[in-house]
C-alpha cells in the first residue's frame, strides 16, 4: 500500500508554463538566461561532440586493429589521438558535467535560477565558441599539411614540439585558443555554481542539508578556480611564445619544457577529480534512491569530497616522474598520490553500505551506477599502482596508463553519465526512457568495455608506447589489439542504442510525472519538465530529504538530526 | 516504480495565480561570446575577423550594462499554484510487536572521529618500540626500522648494505617521521570512521581486527608500494608492531568520552534526561 499526504508546506506542484510570446523558438533559445535552458544547450552540445571523438576514437582503434596498417596516415593519426582527447576532456566532460549542474543545482537547492544567469549564458557560448574554433581548424587552418589542418600535438602539447620550429602553421593555436576560450568559459560556470549554492538556497536548507550532488559540483567549482588559471596563463604564455617571440617554453633560449608540463598537470590532474566529482554527486544521489535508504554516511562523504578536492591539488606531478625530479620530490607525490585514495575509499565504502541491506531496484540508473562502483574500483587500483614512481617508470608514456585513465573516465565517468541520463532525463524531458533499450545499452556497454579496456593494459604491460602510428607483427601485441578493436565497435553500437532511446524516448516516451523514482530531493517536487521559475513558491527543507518529510510525515528525516 | 508514481501525483485545485518576476532573456552575453571567439579566431585567420570580433564586443557590453543598470531587466511571468497530493510508492506495513530489549541496529552513542585520530597517534608513537627492539635485537641498531621505512622513498638506497640502514641519518629520520606520521593519523582517521560501525569492542577491533587486515593488504601491495621495504621486513615483527599498534590505540579510544548520535535524540524526554536508562547501555568495552 502506497502511503501519501498532501503538501500543504509552500512545496508545490505547478501546471506546465506556455512558451513566452516572442520571435521564435531559435531566438528564445539563442537569448535564454534560463539556467534550465543553458543546461539542456551545455548537455546537446557535449552531446554532438562525443559522437566526433567517438568516431576519433574508433579510427584510431581500426588503425591499431592490425598490424603494419595503413588505414589512416601518420599525420593524420596524429590529428585523430589529439583532437580525440582534447575533445573530450575539454568539449564532452566539463560541458556535459556543467550541463548537468546547470539544470540541477537550482532545482535542488529551491532557487528559481543561478546566481548569474547572463554569466551563466556568456560562459557557455564562450565555451561553445572555444569547440566550434577548434574544429574550424580542419577547414581554415593553414598549417604545414595543407589547408585544413587539425592540431597535432597530443592533448597535454608538451614543449618544445608546440613551439613554431617543430609546429609550424597556426594548428597548435587554434588548440591554445580553443582550449583558452573554454578554460574561462568553464571558470565563469565555476563562479556561478558556487555563488548559487552558497547565496541562493532555500528557506531551510542549511549547509548540513544541502544535497550531496550540490555540495560536490561546489567542491568541484572551487578546484576550478585553483587549476584552470594555471592552464589559461600557460595557454597565454604559449601565444606569447609563438606570436610575440618570448621563451618561456623555447629549450634552446633558455625557456623549460618542464615549466610547461608543470602548468599543464597543475591543471591536468585535478582536472580528473573535477570531472570525477560530478559523477560521484550522481552516484550519491541515484543510489540511495534506488536502494530505498538514506545515504550512509552523509558528514564523512561531505568531509571525503572537501578532502579529495584538498589533497588532488597536490598530485599532479605523479605524471612527471619520468622527468627526473628527485628522491624528495619523487617521494612526496607518491605519497600524496597514495594518500587521496582515502577520502575516495571512504565514499567507495559509503555507496556500499547504502546499499548494504537496501531494497535494491535494478533500473537502469542503478545498472550503471553499480558498473561504475565496480570499474572505478579497478581504476583507483591501477591508479594506485602506477602512483608507485619505480612501477611508473616503466610504464609510463604505455598502453598501461592509457587503459588506466580510461577506466576512469570510460568505466568511471561515462557510466556515471549514463546512470544520470538515464535518472533525471524525464524531469528534463517529462518522458521517460525506454527501459528495454537502456538495458541493451548498459550490457552492450559492459561487454565492449570490458573486451576494450581491460584487454588494453597488456599490450601496455608488454612494453606497447602510447600513440604509435602503427606497430610490427610478432611482438605479442596483435591480438590483445584486434580484441580492442572489437570492444571499441560493440561500444560505439551502444552508443549509437544510447542516442536513439534518447531521440526515440523524446516523441514516445511514457509520461514520466513530477516525481518517476518515489525520490526525496527538491527538483522531484515541481512538473517535469520544471517551469520556466521552477518552483511557484520558495520550498522550505526540513532535512536534507525533503520530499521524504513530506511524503512520511510519520517519520520524518527531520526528527533525527 | 515509475507508472504507479505518476498517477499517484494529481493536481487538486489552483487556489490563486500569482506572477514571478525572472531575468529577461539578452542576446548581449551570446554576442559578447561571439566577439571575443572572433578576436580569437582572427589570430589564425585574418586581421578582418579579429576586427568583426572587436566591433561586436563594444555594443554587447553597452547593451549587457544596459541590462542589469539603472534596473535589472525582468520579465513577468504568471503562476498558477496548484497544491497536490505528494505520495510515495513505499509500503506501510504494521510494525511487528518487539520486546524492550529488541535489539537497536543504530547506537545511541559512539566514538568522535578525533577519538580515532588521537587513537592512532599514541598507537604510532607506541609502535616505535617493538620497531626499535627489533633493530636493536637483529642489527644492534635504533635506526635500522626507521631507515627501512625510509628507503621507500630514497631509490639510492635500494642497493645500501644492512649496515647502512644501521646508521643514523638525518634525512632518513625526516623522511621516516613523515611516513609514520602521516600514516598512524590517517590509520587513525580511517579507524575513527570506522568506529561507528563497530562501537562496542574497540579494542578487538582495533587491537586485531584491523591489524590482520592491514598486515593482509600490506602484505600483498608492499612490492609494489616500496621493493626495498619487502625484501627486508621480517614479517613476524611486523604483525607484533601492529598488533601492539592496535592495542595501544584501541585502549587510547576507549578512554575518550562517547558522543551521542542523533538516533538520541529520539529517545523519550526519561532516557535522554538520564531519569530511565536505554537498554543499549549494557555495552561491552571488549
Amino acid at each position: 500500500m502506497a502511503t501519501s499526504t498532501t503538501a500543504l508546506e509552500a512545496i508545490d506542484v505547478t501546471g506546465p508554463t506556455s512558451q513566452p510570446p516572442g520571435p521564435g523558438i531559435v531566438y528564445q533559445w539563442l537569448t535564454t538566461v534560463d539556467h534550465k535552458k543553458i543546461g539542456l544547450m551545455y548537455i546537446v552540445y557535449a552531446l554532438l561532440f562525443l559522437v566526433i571523438a567517438g568516431v576519433q576514437a574508433m579510427l584510431m582503434r581500426i588503425q591499431l586493429a592490425v598490424p603494419n596498417n595503413h588505414f589512416v596516415s601518420p599525420q593524420t593519426f596524429n590529428r585523430l589521438f589529439t583532437m580525440h582527447g582534447t575533445t573530450m576532456i575539454f568539449f564532452v566532460a566539463v560541458p556535459v558535467l556543467f550541463g548537468f549542474g546547470n539544470y540541477l543545482i537550482p532545482l535542488m537547492i529551491g532557487a528559481r535560477d543561478m546566481a548569474f544567469p547572463r554569466l551563466n549564458a556568456f560562459s557557455f557560448w564562450l565555451s561553445a565558441f572555444g569547440g566550434v574554433l577548434l574544429y574550424l581548424s580542419y577547414f581554415a587552418g593553414s598549417g604545414l599539411y595543407g589547408a585544413g589542418s587539425a592540431p597535432d600535438v597530443g592533448w597535454f602539447a608538451y614543449a618544445p614540439l608546440t613551439s613554431k620550429v617543430f609546429s609550424p602553421g597556426h594548428s597548435t593555436d587554434y588548440w591554445t585558443l580553443a582550449v583558452l576560450l573554454s578554460g574561462i568559459g568553464t571558470t565563469g560556470t565555476a563562479v556561478n555554481i558556487v555563488a548559487t549554492a552558497l547565496c541562493m538556497r532555500c528557506k531551510g536548507m542549511t549547509l548540513n542539508r544541502m544535497p550531496l550532488l550540490v555540495w560536490l559540483y561546489t567542491v568541484a567549482s572551487c578546484m576550478v578556480f585553483v587549476v584552470v588559471s594555471p592552464l589559461s596563463a600557460a595557454q597565454i604564455m604559449l601565444c606569447l611564445d609563438r606570436y610575440l617571440g618570448s621563451h618561456f617554453f623555447d629549450t634552446q633560449a633558455g625557456g623549460s619544457a618542464v615549466l610547461w608540463m608543470h602548468f599543464f598537470w597543475i591543471f591536468g590532474h585535478p582536472e580528473v577529480y573535477i570531472l570525477i566529482l560530478p559523477t560521484f554527486a550522481f552516484i550519491n544521489e541515484i543510489v540511495p534512491v534506488f536502494s530505498r535508504k538514506a545515504i550512509f554516511g552523509y558528514p564523512a562523504m561531505v568531509a571525503a569530497s572537501v578532502g579529495i578536492g584538498f589533497v588532488s591539488l597536490s598530485v599532479w606531478a605523479h605524471h612527471m616522474f619520468t622527468v627526473g625530479m628527485g628522491p624528495a620530490g619523487n617521494t612526496f607525490f607518491v605519497f600524496a598520490t597514495m594518500v587521496v585514495s582515502v577520502p575516495t575509499g571512504i565514499k567507495m565504502f559509503n555507496w556500499l553500505a547504502t546499499i548494504w541491506g537496501g531494497k535494491v531496484i535494478y533500473r537502469v540508473p542503478m545498472l550503471f551506477s553499480v558498473g561504475f562502483l565496480f570499474q572505478f574500483l579497478i581504476a583507483g587500483l591501477t591508479g594506485i599502482m602506477l602512483s608507485s614512481a619505480p612501477f611508473d617508470w616503466q610504464l609510463s608514456a604505455s598502453y598501461f596508463v592509457v587503459a588506466h585513465f580510461h577506466y576512469v573516465i570510460v568505466g568511471g565517468i561515462m557510466f556515471s553519465l549514463f546512470a544520470a541520463f538515464y535518472y533525471w532525463y524525464p524531469k528534463m524531458t517529462g518522458r521517460m526512457m525506454d527501459e528495454t533499450l537502456g538495458k541493451w545499452h548498459f550490457w552492450l556497454f559492459v561487454i565492449g568495455f570490458h573486451l576494450t579496456f581491460d584487454f588494453m593494459h597488456i599490450p601496455g604491460l608488454l612494453g606497447m608506447p602510447r600513440r604509435v602510428y602503427t606497430y610490427e607483427a610478432g611482438r605479442g601485441w596483435e591480438v590483445w589489439n584486434f580484441i580492442v578493436g572489437i570492444g571499441a565497435i560493440v561500444q560505439g553500437i551502444a552508443t549509437l542504442i544510447f542516442v536513439y532511446n534518447l531521440i526515440h524516448s523524446y516523441f514516445r516516451g511514457k509520461e514520466a510525472g513530477p516525481d518517476p523514482w518515489d525520490a526525496w530531493t527538491l527538483e522531484w517536487a515541481t512538473t517535469s519538465p520544471p517551469p520556466d521559475y521552477n518552483f511557484a513558491m520558495e520550498p522550505t527543507a526540513t532535512s536534507a530529504r525533503p520530499l521524504w518529510d513530506l511524503k512520511h510525515p510519520d517519520d520524518q528525516d527531520s526528527s533525527y538530526e | 516504480m515509475a507508472e504507479h508514481e505518476s498517477e499517484s501525483i494529481q493536481s487538486s485545485s489552483v487556489p490563486h495565480a500569482s506572477a514571478v518576476h525572472l531575468p529577461a532573456p539578452t542576446v548581449w552575453p551570446m554576442v559578447l561570446a561571439l566577439g571575443i571567439a572572433l578576436i580569437c579566431t582572427g589570430m589564425v585567420t585574418h586581421w578582418v575577423i579579429a576586427l568583426l570580433g572587436l566591433l561586436l564586443i563594444a555594443p554587447a557590453v553597452v547593451g549587457w550594462f544596459r541590462e542589469v543598470l539603472p534596473s535589472e531587466n525582468l520579465v513577468h511571468v504568471s503562476v498558477s499554484t496548484q497544491i497536490v497530493p505528494v505520495s510515495s510508492s513505499r509500503a506501510a506495513r504494521a510494525r511487528s510487536p518487539h520486546g524492550i530489549n529488541h535489539r537497536k541496529l543504530l547506537p545511541i552513542e559512539t566514538f568522535s572521529v578525533m577519538a580515532g585520530i588521537k587513537g592512532g597517534i599514541a598507537g604510532g608513537t607506541a609502535m616505535i618500540l617493538p620497531a626499535a627492539l627489533y633493530g636493536v635485537i637483529r642489527y644492534h641498531s635504533i635506526w635500522y626500522a626507521v631507515n627501512l621505512l625510509a628507503a621507500g622513498g630514497f631509490v639510492s638506497w635500494a642497493g645500501q648494505s644492512d649496515a647502512f640502514l644501521a646508521q643514523f641519518h638525518l634525512q632518513g629520520l625526516l623522511a621516516a617521521s613523515a611516513i609514520h606520521g602521516t600514516a598512524s593519523v590517517l590509520i587513525g582517521l580511517l579507524y575513527g570512521a570506522m568506529l561507528p560501525m563497530y562501537p562496542r569492542k574497540p579494542i578487538v577491533t582495533a587491537g586485531f581486527i584491523a591489524p590482520f587486515l592491514w598486515t593482509g593488504l600490506l602484505y600483498s601491495a608492499l612490492g609494489v608500494i616500496s621493493p626495498i621495504l619487502d625484501q627486508r621486513i621480517n614479517w613476524l615483527w611486523f604483525v607484533l608492531s601492529q598488533i601492539f599498534f592496535g592495542l595501544v590505540a584501541g585502549y587510547v579510544v576507549n578512554l575518550q568520552v562517547k558522543v551521542r548520535t542523533p538516533q538520541f535524540q529520539a529517545l523519550p524526554f526519561v532516557v535522554r534526561a538520564g531519569i530511565h536508562t536505554s537498554s543499549a547501555d549494557d555495552e561491552d568495552p571488549l
